[in-house]
């Protein structure tokens, strides 16, 4: 404890001396945009109708990109579900939640971030957020629901991994769609404005920036939700298994 | 002159941040204390990437437009943050999570086949097993 | 000005002694509230220099979902870690 102690406030005082070093020899802190920057922020309205620079470049100037993560997303949740392929989803033999408190508790919370997550996701194109976010936080939902409500009660709710999967797999292949669906009038894949509207009806939906938060919201909160799932099944169903093989 | 000082205060900082993470991952001998470790590692290297985008001006804004006037281009140009270093990051995390994630049931996987989580006890029993 | 310059200073200070504990600590529960308080001043650092997608992302990964995920490795493992 006293060592831990002695190195932590040497550690300190290394950094605080050593930044007072690097500026007494020139180091300078940044002031201006680099021009790639400046150029994404000037025309990001004009090139895709969405006042959002970051879910602009995420989703139309660098669209291939994430769609290739989405890929290395899916490939990594196959492979993780691949390790655990032996035993089914089910529950305990005698099964038990938590307390009255933590169950009232989580419900009302579960409640607003739900809320909070889908107006995250929605709104990406116009405000900071997006897809991923989103997704994110409704997926704690489902981390928290498992331990506090018993693996069980999801079964028995009909919650299974299986079509956790079933959901996350018609939402990339949604969104795969409107990747592809430019390719019919002849135009490149991840095409935005050339090929989807930019305004409905007086709403600005950003032509598929909109649609992809939508379909990417789902892909990521299902594949986490059964991610969650799939993390519970309880050790005896592994014990045989094992033993056999 | 103290907006030098927090630049590299915080450069420094991130640094010795690094290196005390290549140090849990190499040196630390439980598994789960090295996937830790590698999480520590690539937020290091997120927040380093963002503050590659940031101008020490004041007011230093998100660039997000609220009306699209052109008073407004103008005054984004002078004091927006750079939309391209978030952009990668928000990529760069979920992959993380998604590799870590599999790691984790890796991990988990081994203690079932194996009975340790310590790799160097790890090495010697699946040693053994190869040579019977 | 002054406010975002201290923000990011003291947030980045925390940061190196909540690292150090994970680093340096046996009990690999505690390992795991001390990342959880790296992810803090992290978010925190992230919030002062201006990236609100990212801050949004990164609370809830790292301080939700990483946290939430070891607890259920650890508790499937071993929770002491040997020197």
């Amino acid at each position: 404890m006293r060592t831990s102690l002695v190195v932590l406030l040497a550690l300190l005082g290394a950094a605080l001396a050593a930044s007072g070093a690097l500026v007494a020899l020139g180091l300078k802190a940044p002031l201006a945009l680099r021009e790639l920057g400046l150029y994404y922020v000037l025309n990001t309205i004009r090139d895709c109708a969405s006042p959002e620079a970051v879910a602009a470049i995420v989703w139309d100037y660098r669209g291939l990109d994430t769609i290739y993560e989405t890929a290395v997303l899916y490939f990594a949740l196959v492979g993780g579900l691949a390790i655990f392929r032996a035993a089914k989803a089910q529950g305990f033999k005698k099964p038990v939640g938590l307390t009255e408190l933590s169950k009232t508790s989580t419900r009302l919370i579960s409640l607003l971030i739900a809320a909070v997550s889908v107006c995250i996701a929605l709104h990406g194109h116009l405000t900071p957020g997006g897809g991923f976010p989103g997704g994110s936080a409704l997926a704690v939902v489902a981390m928290l629901a498992v331990p506090i409500y018993s693996v069980n009660s999801m079964l028995e709710r009909g919650i299974t991994s299986t079509k956790l999967i079933a959901v996350r797999g018609a939402a990339l292949t949604a969104l795969g769609l409107v990747a592809l669906l430019p390719v019919i009038r002849g135009l490149e894949i991840v095409t935005n404005q050339r090929f989807y509207p930019g305004a409905v009806l007086g709403f600005t939906i950003s032509g598929s920036i909109s649609m992809y938060n939508f379909f990417e919201f789902m892909a990521v909160a299902s594949g986490f939700a059964a991610l969650a799932l799939y993390l519970s099944i309880p050790e005896e169903a592994f014990r045989e298994v094992v033993e056999r093989g | 002159m103290v907006e030098d000082y927090v630049f590299a205060l915080i450069v420094v900082v991130l640094l010795i941040n690094t290196a005390l993470s290549i140090y849990g991952i190499v040196r630390r001998r439980s598994l789960v204390k090295k996937l830790i470790s590698l999480t520590i590692l690539s937020d290091t290297v997120f927040v380093s990437i963002i503050l590659v985008g940031f101008i020490f001006k004041y007011p230093a804004v998100p660039p997000v437009y609220s009306t699209g006037s052109p008073e407004e281009a103008a005054f984004l140009s002078q004091h927006a943050v750079d939309p391209l270093p978030q952009a990668l990051v928000l990529t760069g995390i979920v992959i993380g999570f998604a590799v870590n994630a599999l790691i984790a049931f890796a991990i988990i996987q081994l203690y079932r086949l194996v009975g340790t989580t310590d790799a160097r006890k790890a090495v010697k029993v699946l040693a053994e097993e190869v040579a019977e | 000005m002054i406010v975002t310059l201290l923000l990011l200073a003291v947030a980045a200070l925390l940061s190196l002694v909540f690292v150090y504990l994970a680093v340096f600590e046996r009990d690999l529960m505690k390992a795991i509230v001390f990342s959880a308080g790296q992810s803090i001043c992290y978010s925190i650092m992230l919030h002062a220099m201006a990236a609100p997608d990212i801050t949004m992302t990164y609370v809830a990964v790292s301080v939700g979902l990483y946290s939430a995920l070891l607890v259920f490795v650890v508790s499937k493992t071993e929770r002491y870690e040997e020197v």
